[in-house]
Formats: structure tokens, sequence, C-alpha cells
């Protein structure tokens, strides 16, 4: 694989909290690369373990949780230990939640927030500062900064503190920006003017972008690349259009016909998935969709399949659609059972 | 601003069946006096002027953007809160006005299934004890009430073996099947959902869905189903309204508003919707600005600021809602109307 290109490698992340019953591994052998200006989208229901693959990134794992495998390579070169998150957290990748009002700070001044972070990280001076903070906050849509500035994120509407996060995401330029549901608690038209800025201020600064999502039309319309996430692992990933046009696994399937659609026919009933996804990741054994999987055997209940290449060898590792699932390339599957 | 009695009427026409609308409501205003300190207070006019019905069997999908009043309309519907004017009539009887005896049985014909059932299902009740509440009310005497939760349990696809359990043992999913059993246990004919799938998962979503669809070819319960995801709608509704700060914007059969949506509003938020099945077709420019604060509406009509076919007019008059060519009513000056009939 090219690891220069990438700017961010995920190898075998796994990540565990205490249990008990199971293995407590919420996060399994997760592994993902991005190259520099590529959007990525991270699929997947609550407990899926999308959002602590980015904290786990992030190096943010709340307790009692850890990392028990795998490395996080950044341009390459590990985000070890050693290296303190200050030196990159915030200026080499950012990150943006669901709720701003969460990871704003209610008590200090939007302007106080933004220029904090050009002076600490970019050495910028105190007027420099306030002009730079100016121009992003104008840069991402604010009508009025210089007023917007004098005030608390309390005031500020969802999606002002949205474009607000943004800005102060983007003000260091970072390489990677992850966005954790950066729209879920928007209204539909904010959410997409959101969405447009998102693209138009990564491309103009080259950043990567995770885009972590439940909502598959969010990601679908975004991203270059998905990764779709069952029960805290990888099941399937690949080109968007190759994903959504012609998923592989059982699971992507049964979601995208579970998603009712503003065009197209309208069916009488939405086909649906039986049963719930499992909390706490894996119980070990089997496949953890083979419960709710239509096409499940017993060798699904056995042996977790391995993520393997669909797509025919030769073609390029980035571009390569990959799913887990037992039954592909088993043409007489359905027969056999 | 008055809305011109014919419209209403229009609208209250609009079942086509013989009988009378289960639900008919009449230029409904739900106002809100706000109290700002030593300003003094502020009215807030929620809801100004809402007119739909809903048949038999039959479910309205209300959609708008937060602080268009959504909410507002199905917590007046039960009455929660208060209408301040207008009319609500339940199978033809009118309730906005009940009050003491004749508001509890009100209540037990219009039930409510929030969006999230945590906080609407008491944590230290078991499922069996939430549900038979229900049947408390409705008068099943108590031998027959074990019978009846697992009858309701079997109905929303829940095990029997969940009925001694608390709501903080069963997942999200399983805890909307109790809300709805819940509201079924009381023989409603109206059920009110408001956002009642927005908080599940993905795949739990489509069996919810399909659930309550189920229970309406059923029961012949009506719908008032609430959802800010317009597919969601699409699905579920046979009538689509849409809400923009406090006001129908428009008001049509399903197929009328997603074939061939009229209003401005609405073909933005259509627009809007992030598709799977418009992937990687050319994305439309979004529409600039946000939902207006409902206690300082725009002048004229509240849509005009972010309008793009805003004209002069629009800034003054508000547009009256009123039948349109492609045959559903909307409230908009520059959409064409439909030819006078004779």
């Amino acid at each position: 694989m090219d690891l220069v290109a990438d700017v961010i490698t995920v190898e075998h992340l796994t990540v565990a909290f205490p249990a008990r019953e199971g293995t407590g591994e919420v996060v399994r052998d997760v592994s993902l690369a991005i190259g520099a200006g590529e959007r990525v989208g991270l699929v997947g229901e609550s407990g899926s373990g999308k959002s602590l693959t980015a904290r786990a990134i992030m190096r943010l794992i709340p307790q009692p949780g850890r990392v028990t495998n795998g490395a996080v390579l950044f341009d390459g070169a590990e985000l070890g230990a050693k290296s303190a998150p200050t030196k990159w957290r915030g200026t080499k990748i950012a990150m943006i939640t669901q709720d701003p009002l969460s990871s704003l700070n209610p008590l200090v001044k939007i302007g106080t927030q933004i220029t904090e972070m050009l002076r600490y990280h970019r050495r910028l001076g105190r007027a420099e500062a306030r002009g730079k903070a100016e121009e992003l906050l104008r840069s991402v849509g604010i009508p009025d900064p210089r007023r917007t500035m004098t005030r608390y994120p309390a005031v500020l509407s969802g999606g002002m503190r949205q474009r607000v996060a943004l800005a102060i995401a983007i003000s260091c330029e970072p390489r990677l920006l992850i966005a954790d549901e950066p729209t879920t608690a928007l209204d539909v038209t904010v959410q997409a003017q959101v969405l447009t800025l998102l693209e138009r201020m990564t491309a103009e600064h080259g950043s990567a972008v995770l885009l972590i999502s439940h909502d598959l039309g969010v990601v679908g319309n975004f991203c270059d690349r998905l990764l779709v996430m069952y029960a805290g692992r990888i099941v399937e990933s690949g080109p968007t259009a190759t994903v959504i046009g012609a998923p592989a696994h059982p699971y992507t399937r049964a979601l995208l016909s579970s998603i009712p659609s503003l065009r197209g026919d309208l069916p009488d009933r939405l086909a649906s998935i039986p049963g719930s996804p499992p909390h706490g990741g894996g119980q070990g054994g089997g496949c953890a969709f083979a419960p709710r999987c239509p096409l499940a055997r017993e060798v699904c209940r056995q042996t977790d399949p391995a993520l393997l290449n669909i797509s025919d060898l030769r073609t390029v590792p980035g571009d390569s659609h990959q799913a887990a699932c037992h039954a592909l390339g088993d043409e007489n599957w359905n027969q056999a059972a | 601003m008055m809305t011109d009695p014919a419209h209403v009427h229009s609208i209250a026409d609009q079942p086509t069946a013989a009988a009378p609308p289960v639900v008919d409501v009449r230029d409904l205003r739900v106002h809100f006096k706000v109290h700002r300190g030593l300003l003094g207070s502020q009215l807030v006019k929620a809801v100004d002027g809402v007119s739909f019905a809903i048949a038999a069997g039959e479910t309205l999908g209300l959609a708008g953007e937060s602080g268009s009043g959504k909410s507002t309309v199905a917590r007046t519907l039960v009455r929660i809160n208060r209408p301040t004017e207008g009319s609500i009539l339940l199978s033809g009887a009118e309730t906005a006005r009940l009050s003491g005896q004749d508001l509890r049985a009100y209540r037990r014909r219009m039930q409510m299934v929030y969006q999230d059932p945590y906080d609407s299902l008491d944590p230290k009740m078991t499922i069996k004890d939430a549900i038979g509440e229900g049947l408390t009310v409705r008068g099943v005497p108590r031998a027959r009430r074990k019978s009846e939760v697992e009858e309701l349990l079997a109905r929303v696809n829940l095990p029997v073996a969940l009925a001694g359990r608390y709501p903080g043992q069963l997942s999200g999913g399983q805890r909307q099947r109790v809300s709805i059993a819940r509201a079924l246990a009381v023989s409603p004919e109206v059920i009110v959902c408001d956002e009642a799938v927005a908080a599940l998962d993905v795949s739990i979503r489509a069996q919810v869905l399909n659930l309550l669809k189920d229970i309406q070819a059923d029961a012949r319960v009506s719908y008032l189903f609430i959802s800010h995801d317009l597919s969601t709608l699409r699905f579920m509704a046979d009538r689509i309204a849409i809400m923009y700060v406090g006001r129908l914007v428009e008001y049509g059969t399903s197929e009328q508003v997603f074939s061939e949506p009229a209003h401005p509003y609405t073909q933005a938020l259509m627009a809007a919707v992030p598709d799977i099945a418009s992937l990687g077709g050319p994305r439309p420019a979004p529409l600039p600005g946000e939902p207006p604060n409902p206690a300082s509406p725009p002048a004229g009509c509240a849509f005009h600021p972010r309008c793009p076919l805003a004209v002069e007019l629009c800034r003054t008059v508000a547009p009256p809602l009123v039948r349109k060519a492609t045959g559903q009513l909307a409230a908009c000056h520059v959409v064409p109307d439909a030819p006078e009939v004779a």
C-alpha cells in the first residue's frame, strides 16, 4: 500500500471496554486509509463503533476504554504515545461533532475561541488573529462576523454554531478533518448548507475528510468512498457508487432497501431487517450480523468472515471494493442452505 | 390576518368519503405569551390559522423545519397545549373547549407517540403496568388485563416475556413498540406520532413504520404523522401538509405534493434531502438562510427572505392558501392558481 500518499492510516485498530460477558471489543480490527483531499464516509448505526474509531484517531477514548491493538499513522509516522496530542490535535487533525454546544466553551465569546486557536497554534499577534478570525467567519457564511465574535455560543442557532465550529476546525488548515454527525441536529435545509460549506472549505485547504454518519444519504452524497461498520467491524468498503449501486454485504443491501426514498416506486411495505443491532461489539465467535442475516448458515455462526477484495485484485487498493461475508463468491450459497 | 372562510371550508371538504373526517381542524391558532423580563411580554404565534382534516384510517403527514409549529399542532391536538382560537372537531363534535371529565374522555380517543420513548415511559413502571394503565382507563376488568396486555404485546411484535421488564432494559425499537402498544390500549381513533421514528436506528425504523401501517390497516386508526424526513412521509402519508412559521404553505395528496410540489419552500425542502436515489446527480444549490424566529416572523409571506421567486408583493402581503393549477393548496403569490371553476 502506498503509505506516503495517505494522510491518515489506521491499522488493525481494536478498542475495548471492560465487559462482564464477551470481549468488550467495541471496535474490532478496523483498518482504513484516507488520502490527501479525499472524502471518506464511515456509516453505521448506534453502537457500531464509528464514533469510537474517530475518537481513537484523536486519542480521545473515554475511560475505561482503551486501544488494545493497532496503530494510527499520520503522514506515515505513528502518532505514538510519545508525541503529545497537543502537538497535532486541532492543528493537523481537527474534529467537529454533532452539537457544537458541547465542544464550544459556553462561557467564552466566539471571537476569543477562534483567536485563541490562531494565537496559540499559528503564533499570530492579537490584531492579526482578530482579522483572520473575521475572515474565517465570513468565509463560513456568518453574515456579521464582527458582531458574532462578541457573542456567546448559546445565543446562536444550531446552524450558526456548526459554522463557527467549522471555522475553528479549519483555522489551522488541518490535513484531516473528522466530522462526527455534523448535521444530525440540523434542519434539512441547513444540513445542505453545512455540507456544501464543508465540501468547499476542505477542498480549498486540501484537507482530507472523515465524515461519520448514520445517514447513508448524507455520506452517499458527500463522500468518494464509504466504509460500512456493523458491531465494531468494517463489513464493507469501496467507492461510493459501488457500495450504494452494487452492495456486496447483506447488511448494506438490507440497509439500503429499508430506507424510503423520495423518488421511484412506492412500496407497500419497507424491506426490514429483523432484530436489532448488538451493543457492545461482537459476542465472539461468528459473524455479528448472522442472527439478523437472511443468508446465514452454520459457518456464519462459527467463524467471523475476513474482509476480502471483491473486485479484481489488479485494481489500485484505494478503489478496491471489499466485504466481509462467507456467502461472497459462492454462487451455490442459496441452494446449498 | 384572517383566513378566508371559503378556504377553510374547501379543506374540510377534501376527504371524499361520505362520512365526515375523524379529525377536522379549522383555523387553529395557538399563541404563547413569552415574558422577557423588564421588556414586558411578547406574543409568539406558534400556530396561526392552520386547517386540515384526516379521514378514518388515513394518515396526514406534517412536515416543516424547527420552529414551524408542527409539534405545537400535535401537542394542541392531544390538548397538552390549549388552542387560543379555532376549532378541533373529532368525528364532527367540537372539542377545542373541553375540560374536566369530557377532556379526559377526549384524550382517550386521541393518543400520542413521542420521539423518545425513554422520556415518555415511566422508568419505574414495568411494561405490563405501563400498558395496563391504558386498559384501566378503558375499564377492562382486572381478570382480563393480563391477557389483553399479552395481546397488545403480540400486536406490536414484542415477546410476552418482556412484560415484566422495565423500559431501561429494552432497546430503543422495543421501547417505541411499547409506546405504541400503550397508545393502542385505550383503542383511540387517532394517534399523533411526533417524530416517532427519528430516534431509532435506521435498520429499526422500517420495522416500526411497517408496524404502524399494519395497525392502521387492522384498526382503521387515523394518524397525524409528524416528521422532518420527507422520504418517510412519502411512504407513510396519504396527504401532506407543509408548515412554515405557524402556517400551512402547502396541503394536498401525497401524490400531488411529491410529484409536483407547488410552493417554493416545499421544492427547496425536497431538493435538500440527501436521497440515495439521486446519487451522483448535480446537487442543487442549498436554500439560503434559516427558518425565522417564530416570535418575530418576517412581514408578508414569512418565506420571502429565503425565497428564490419572491416579488415585491411577497414582502407586504401574506398569500392565502388556495388551490393551485397542480391540484393541491398552496400559499404563494407567484405559483399560478387553478382556473376558476364555474
